[in-house]
Parts: structure tokens; C-alpha cells; sequence
């Protein structure tokens, strides 16, 4: 009877650490595997978006004409491309990534291009 | 008269009238450099506050001017760089070493390429850094501190900025954090404590110079430094005798190419459209579709330049003209630093797309791109040259450079 508890007890701890294994540890990085460069795109893209609605917004400051408010209406309907991004986003944080690590990613996806800043550097010699 | 001597008097009159001719041109090329604003060094060197450049030095020079990422101005002006520092983006804090070194050993890259010093100090050189982000030479004066600006001499303003700037010589600690504002008074509390590592640090320094300004050491202010380093930067990056001012002064030879090159610069090339004026640059900004090299200022590898302090869409992808002075040591060229050779720099005005690598670029990335060409001025101005010109306007520009 003793043996039969334990061996429950120990089928169900290890349930649990595979459990709590899955929630933290392999679903985030799975995540992170297979949307990280999606994700990546799709924030490029709305980045995109976003800086030309505000390219367009600060253009109706300079000047108010009809074309411009035009522009700027549009982009403002442009913005809903970012909606793909935001549910991407959430579907991440679903599986366990946290705030920080999609913050990180999203970091690396701006500064993306200093690979090639340091390859560069790397196989050139600039001449002083 | 015999036929030898016929030929021998043909000879003389042939070489005469070719010599004559460069002679002439000399003269043209002469007038028209005057024309365009050039001046010798000693009418631009102005310095009122000379006295202050030792500790200006010391200042430049010290890693405690950084408030808590080791780095100084000197870590990326550095003379043997031609007062740059050698390498296309900078590389700011949490480094190690100086340009190339520093760059590989993990420092933050900002985003842009150092500018060389030269001249920044002289008569009428009032728009600093890429983005014009001081500007003391528009109608209106920009800068970022807006109607707040700690002086009125643009290159003690520009000195301002550097060391409040995180990734520059900032990291982004709690107290960063805590005074992270985009005016002089949220700033005012960096440039105190900024002002008290020097005292603690820089002791000597700091006695001196307080004694030259006749306050008590107390009473010390970043604007105090900031005149001291900008008083450093007049005295050490001064423009210097160069063959151009032999040349258009002392009435000096040039070589026949630099003189060919000289005539392509003012004439055909039309680069004085944009480079004239005592600095060889007039201070505004243009776009020149130079590859983006590195992230860029607005992140994937974009950069709005001078939109960045204006926000005027008008000003998208402009940059500051930079002055043409000791060039062949202040290689790479651009804002991003992305071109190794003053021949590829030249052609980037004319012929930008001959540099870029367009299979590389992802879609959107070629949009981008598209965006950028879209709003070209160089190509509007710059005429087509040949390889040969090319060599030509690349030899004229060697008569700029001085030790």
C-alpha cells in the first residue's frame, strides 16, 4: 500500500516538473523558435506603418492642405496592419514568453543591421 | 630659315601657349575658389577663451567627463584618426580600447559616424553634428535645449550634448533613468553631477580653472567645462596652412591634376553647390543616397537624419554637408559610414545605386530604399564624372589636407 502511494506520488511529481517543464521552460522556447522571425517582420512592418503615420501627421503641422490630411488619414487606416503584429504578440506571451524577452527580441529585430556594421568592420581596412 | 630651327620655333611657340594655358587656368580656378567663400586658416581661427584650453584638454581627454560608461572625447576623436575614429558607426559605451577594438569588444554602437573635428571651432561654423541638431545658422536657432540654450556660441552648446547622450558616454543607469528629459533643466542635474565626478576626479584641472575664471571651485558649472573643451577643440583642430591657401594666397602651383580636379570640383562636378563657403561645407542638408550602414538612428537600418530634430517631413533623410578639410584621414565617409573610399563617396552623389547591393535587401528594405532615392538631391546637382574625373576631384581634394 506504502510502495503504491509512493509510486503515485512519485508518477504525479513528475507529471508535475514535466508540466511546470512545458509551461516555462519548452513552450516559451518553442515560441520563441518558431515566431521569433516572424515576429521580427511583422514588427519591422509596423514600425513601418507607425512612422509614416507620424511622418504624415507632422506634415499636416507644416502644411494644411487637402493632400496632406488625405495622407494622413490613410495612414491612420495603415495603422491596422500593426494588428497582426499586436496579435502575434499575444499569442508569444500565451505561450510564456514574458514582456522583457518579446522587449529583447524586438530589440534585436531594430538593431539587426550592426551585424553587418561589425562584419564590415571586420573585413575592411580603412585606410587614415 | 633652315627647317630645323623652324620646327625648334614651332616647338617653343607649342609649349609656350600649353604652358600659358595651364597658367591661365591657374588663374581661373584661383578666382573662382575666392569667389566661393575660401578663406585662410588664420582669418577663421577665433579662440576668446584660449587661456582655458589646457584644462579644456585635460577635460577632453578624462573618462570622468562620461558619468558612468568610461569613455571620454577623446575615445572617438582621436588624432591619428584624423580626429575621428576610423571606424563607420561609433562605438560608445561598454568598450574596450579605441575605434576598431572598441567596436569588436562589445561596445553600444551609435548610430552614426563620428564626425572629424576640423574647423567646427572657426568663424561662421555654427550647425553641428549630422542632424543639424545645433544649429545655430537657421533664422531660428535649434537646439535641443529649445529657448533654454546654455550659450551662445554653438560649439560650447554642441559640447553640451555628447555627454548627456545615453549609449554615447551615458549608460542608462537608475539615475539616468531618473532624469531622462529632452531640456537643459531635466538635464541640469546630469550636468551637476557630471560637473562633481570632474572636481572629485580632475582636481588640478578644475583648481586651475576655476582660478583662470575667478570663482570658487564650488561655483563651477558644466558651462564652465563646456567652454574649456570648446576653447581645446579651437586650439587643437584649428584649420591649418594647407597647399590650397599656398596655392590661392602665395599664388603656389598645383600639379596639373590637382588644377584639372580643382576645375572639375567648381565646374563640371558643381560639388560647390554644397561644398562652399571657408569650411568647404555651407552648412545645410541634403540627401545623398549613401548606403545605410548599421541600424541607423530610427532603427532596421533606417535614418531620418535631420527630420530627427526637426520633424518637418521636408528635412526626411537630409544630412549636415560635412567640410572637406584633411579628408584622406577621416576615411569612412557618410553618416553611416558606409563607403571606405573618397571615390566611392564622390560617386555616391551621381551615381548612388553602382554602390548598393540591392539583392541583399529584404522587400521592405527595398522600399525603404526607394523612399530615400525618391527624395535625392545630390543627383539633381552633381553632374555625371567619369572614372578619370573621379581621380581628378579625389587629387584636388588632397590639396585640403594638412598635419
Amino acid at each position: 500500500m506504502k510502495n503504491k502511494t509512493l509510486l503515485v506520488l512519485n508518477i504525479l511529481a513528475t507529471v508535475c516538473c514535466i508540466g511546470l517543464g512545458y509551461k516555462f521552460l519548452l513552450k516559451p522556447l518553442m515560441a520563441e523558435t518558431i515566431y521569433a522571425t516572424e515576429y521580427k517582420q511583422l514588427m519591422f512592418q509596423c514600425d513601418n506603418v507607425m512612422r509614416d503615420h507620424m511622418i504624415a501627421k507632422n506634415r499636416v503641422k507644416h502644411e494644411k492642405t487637402a493632400e496632406a490630411i488625405h495622407d494622413l488619414k490613410a495612414s491612420e487606416l495603415g495603422l491596422v496592419s500593426c494588428h497582426e503584429y499586436d496579435k502575434l504578440r499575444k499569442v508569444m506571451l500565451a505561450w510564456g514568453l514574458t514582456a522583457e524577452e518579446l522587449s529583447y527580441i524586438g530589440l534585436e529585430a531594430i538593431e539587426e543591421n550592426a551585424n553587418d556594421l561589425i562584419q564590415y568592420v571586420e573585413t575592411h581596412e580603412f585606410k587614415y | 630659315m633652315n627647317l630645323n630651327i623652324r620646327y625648334y620655333f614651332i616647338f617653343i611657340i607649342f609649349f609656350s601657349s600649353f604652358v600659358y594655358a595651364e597658367k591661365g587656368l591657374g588663374k581661373i580656378l584661383r578666382s573662382v575658389i575666392i569667389e566661393n567663400g575660401f578663406k585662410s586658416p588664420e582669418y577663421m581661427y577665433i579662440n576668446e577663451h584660449e587661456n582655458l584650453a589646457p584644462e579644456g584638454e585635460i577635460f577632453f581627454k578624462s573618462n570622468h567627463l562620461s558619468l558612468n560608461g568610461s569613455i571620454s572625447c577623446a575615445t572617438c576623436h582621436i588624432p591619428s584618426k584624423g580626429s575621428s575614429d576610423g571606424i563607420p558607426n561609433a562605438a560608445g559605451v561598454r568598450g574596450l580600447g579605441e575605434g576598431r577594438e572598441r567596436l569588436l569588444s562589445g561596445a553600444k554602437i551609435v548610430p552614426r559616424n563620428t564626425l572629424a573635428l576640423w574647423g567646427v571651432g572657426s568663424k561662421d561654423f555654427n550647425t553641428f553634428f549630422w542632424d543639424g541638431r545645433v544649429d545655430f545658422g537657421s533664422i531660428k536657432i535649434i537646439s535641443q535645449f529649445g529657448s533654454q540654450i546654455p550659450s551662445h556660441d554653438p560649439l560650447i552648446t554642441a559640447v553640451h550634448l555628447p555627454v548627456v547622450e545615453i549609449r554615447e558616454t551615458l549608460e542608462e543607469d537608475d539615475f539616468v533613468l531618473a532624469h531622462k528629459q529632452e531640456s537643459l533643466s531635466g538635464a541640469k542635474s546630469v550636468y551637476k553631477a557630471i560637473v562633481k565626478n570632474l572636481i572629485t576626479h580632475e582636481q588640478e584641472a578644475i583648481k586651475n580653472l576655476a582660478s583662470k575664471m575667478g570663482v570658487e571651485i564650488k561655483d563651477i558649472k558644466f558651462l564652465d567645462i563646456a567652454t574649456s573643451i570648446a576653447a581645446f577643440i579651437r586650439a587643437e583642430f584649428k584649420i591649418k596652412n594647407t597647399r590650397l591657401n599656398n596655392f590661392v594666397k602665395r599664388k603656389e602651383e598645383l600639379t596639373k591634376k590637382e588644377l584639372r580636379g580643382g576645375l572639375i570640383f567648381y565646374g563640371k562636378g558643381n560639388c560647390i553647390s554644397c561644398h562652399s563657403g571657408p569650411n568647404f561645407t555651407n552648412q545645410k542638408f541634403y540627401t545623398v543616397a549613401f548606403p545605410q550602414l548599421g541600424f541607423g538612428k530610427n532603427g532596421f537600418g533606417i535614418d531620418y537624419g535631420r527630420y530627427n530634430a526637426t520633424f518637418n517631413p521636408k528635412d526626411l533623410y537630409k544630412f549636415r554637408t560635412p567640410s572637406l578639410y584633411n579628408l584622406s584621414k577621416t576615411s569612412p565617409y557618410s553618416h553611416s559610414g558606409s563607403v571606405s573610399k573618397i571615390e566611392d563617396a564622390v560617386r555616391a552623389h551621381y551615381d548612388p545605386l553602382s554602390l548598393i547591393k540591392i539583392s541583399d535587401y529584404s522587400d521592405l528594405q527595398r522600399h525603404q530604399f526607394y523612399k530615400y532615392l525618391a527624395r535625392n538631391d545630390a543627383v539633381n546637382k552633381v553632374n555625371f564624372l567619369t572614372q578619370d574625373e573621379v581621380d581628378l576631384v579625389v587629387e584636388f581634394l588632397g590639396t585640403l589636407d594638412f598635419d
